[in-house]
């Protein structure tokens, strides 16, 4: 991979040795990918910040940077943590995890990196169409390349923060155009309802693709939000990082590949995302974190209910939206429900908040729980959701 | 004559252990104890084995990119692996590698080498050499 003389310098350690390991990181990755040079990027947006998954070992890692005084050189965020500390009654109560996560928070901030914690960067600032980004967490990443627009590879927690503090990424991938040209066509011939089947659609792609390229026949009219659903659950069960939600895009050969997708492949894969019968202790919406008219909706769905006494509803946004949409908060606050942010489901203690049976319209969520998070799944759409949880 | 294995150079340095050898993919995260270095994956053929001090050979890595730091905390605690060896190199063992400082080398032919046989890593040059057969070891 070719270097600049600049580039060389960090390199060979003359910046000091948090950036040269920085360089070494995208080097390294670089030429395992056949780069040919780093490119400039307009932002980075790291993982492993919940210390649920990242542990001791992450923690030394992130000191041993930041005691360089290391900083990010483009604007550079954080996803979501394991504690929300605004509503630390609803959090864990081991001092131990708040100590810890405290910390990590810390020293992403101390590096430049905001603390923004949340899975949905793009709520609070776009980046621009065309830009090129080094961001983790496979479901940002999905969203950015195919309802946004800019340009990133699906990066891992230490890559993107090597990027943050570099300002490059290694040029492969889909950095180049002609990698992102669709190679499979998804014929989708099933009515999707909600957010939820267009979950269990992308559980079933995710599966079936690996990592080729799709793009979508039969989606009528899909919300932004479906298509966030689609995307992250696709991200989930492959290795996507980019779909077309309809056929008008740039293709790999004129007569490509072709699978379809019937009510029987559908019904399939939802029944999949749930692994019991019972009733929920908690119910999730939040995953990927809400958008302003998520919350919105599900203000306007459960204004004048009452959630039941032995079931939680927790709702997960950025701290932004949050303070964007206080007034629906209100609403579903005195319902009962929590609107938190900074965290998630899959990112806390859930087994520790006394936690057995999780019921979401997260396809991703119910996905990932049983292993993450040790708990029973169920999964349904947003309105069986606030019916389950309200009380009759 | 030592057995000589050429493969790519990932990561420099010059190593000399035991080797420790799998069939199967490994994740660190979740399947390697950063605290003791044991192998703790379930189904692992490795399963309880410790990574400690050995040249690490396994075709190559699965799981979350979390694993690059279980890599790094192993190696600075004192029970990581001296090498890496892969049939091929996937991101969360390079950049594992890379912040570890341990040397690598990747697309070789790791059925050739077994479980306690003393061989040398050159990162440098991509070569991985057997010094010597665990049989003839003392």
């Amino acid at each position: 991979m070719y270097l600049t003389k600049e580039e060389e310098r960090i390199y060979e350690g003359e910046e000091g040795w948090a950036y040269q390991i920085a360089m070494r990181i995208l080097v390294k990755l670089g030429d395992l990918f056949e780069a040919d040079r780093l490119i400039p990027i307009e932002s980075a947006h790291v993982s492993g910040v919940s210390y649920k998954t990242i542990g001791d070992a992450a923690i030394e890692f992130l000191e041993a940077l930041s005691e360089t005084g290391a900083k990010a050189k483009v604007t550079s965020t954080a996803n979501p943590a394991g504690i929300d500390y605004n509503h630390l009654e609803e959090m864990v109560k081991l001092p131990r995890l708040h100590e810890k996560q405290s910390r990590i928070i810390e020293l992403y901030r101390n590096m430049g990196i905001n603390p923004i914690l949340t899975c949905t960067p793009y709520y609070i600032r776009r980046p621009k169409e065309d830009a090129h980004l080094a961001w983790a967490e496979s479901s940002t990443v999905i969203y950015a390349n195919s309802l946004l627009h800019s340009w990133t590879n699906r990066e891992g927690g230490p890559s993107a923060l090597a990027s943050a503090l570099i300002g490059k990424t290694p040029n492969y991938g889909i950095h180049k155009s002609e990698n992102r040209q669709a190679d499979v066509q998804v014929k989708v011939e099933t009515v999707l309802r909600d957010e939820a089947d267009f979950g269990a659609l992308g559980i079933h792609t995710g599966r079936t693709l690996k990592d080729e390229i799709p793009f979508f026949e039969g989606l009528s009219r899909p919300e932004e939000t479906q298509l966030k659903h689609l995307g992250s659950a696709m991200a989930s069960t492959g290795m996507a990082s980019l779909f077309y939600p309809c056929s008008s895009c740039p293709k790999s050969s004129e007569r490509p590949e072709t699978i379809s997708v019937d009510a029987k492949d559908l019904r399939n894969a939802f029944e999949g995302l749930s692994t019991t019968n019972e009733d929920p202790d908690m119910v999730y919406i939040g995953c990927p974190h809400c958008s302003f008219e998520e919350i919105k909706q599900i203000a306007q769905k459960i204004k004048g209910k009452k959630i039941k006494n032995n079931v939680k509803l927790w709702i997960c946004t950025s701290r932004y939206i949050r303070r964007k949409t206080e007034n629906y908060v209100k609403i579903i606050e005195a319902a009962g429900g929590k609107v938190l942010s900074d965290t998630c489901a899959v990112v806390t203690w859930l087994k520790e908040l006394g936690v057995d049976v999780l019921m979401t319209n997260s396809a991703k969520t119910a996905y990932y729980a049983p292993t993450m998070n040790n708990v029973e799944t169920i999964f349904a759409s947003l309105d069986l959701c606030i019916e389950a949880a309200c009380r009759e | 004559m030592p057995i000589e294995l050429k493969g790519r150079p990932i990561i420099k340095g010059l190593s000399r252990g035991k080797a420790l050898v799998s069939r199967n993919p490994l994740s660190f995260l979740g399947g390697v104890d950063p605290k003791t270095g044991k192998i703790i994956e379930k189904n692992h053929d490795l399963n309880g084995e410790r990574v400690t001090d050995t040249i690490l050979c396994f075709p190559h890595g699965h799981g979350s990119t979390v694993g690059s730091y279980v890599l790094y905390s192993l190696v600075k605690r004192g029970v990581g692996p001296k090498a890496i060896v892969n049939e091929t190199a996937d991101p969360v063992v390079v950049v594992g590698a890379v912040i570890a400082e341990i040397p690598m080398v990747d697309k070789i032919d790791i059925s050739q080498i077994r479980t306690g046989d003393l061989v040398e890593v050159d990162g440098d040059k991509g070569i991985v050499k057997i010094l010597m057969r665990k049989e003839s070891c003392t």
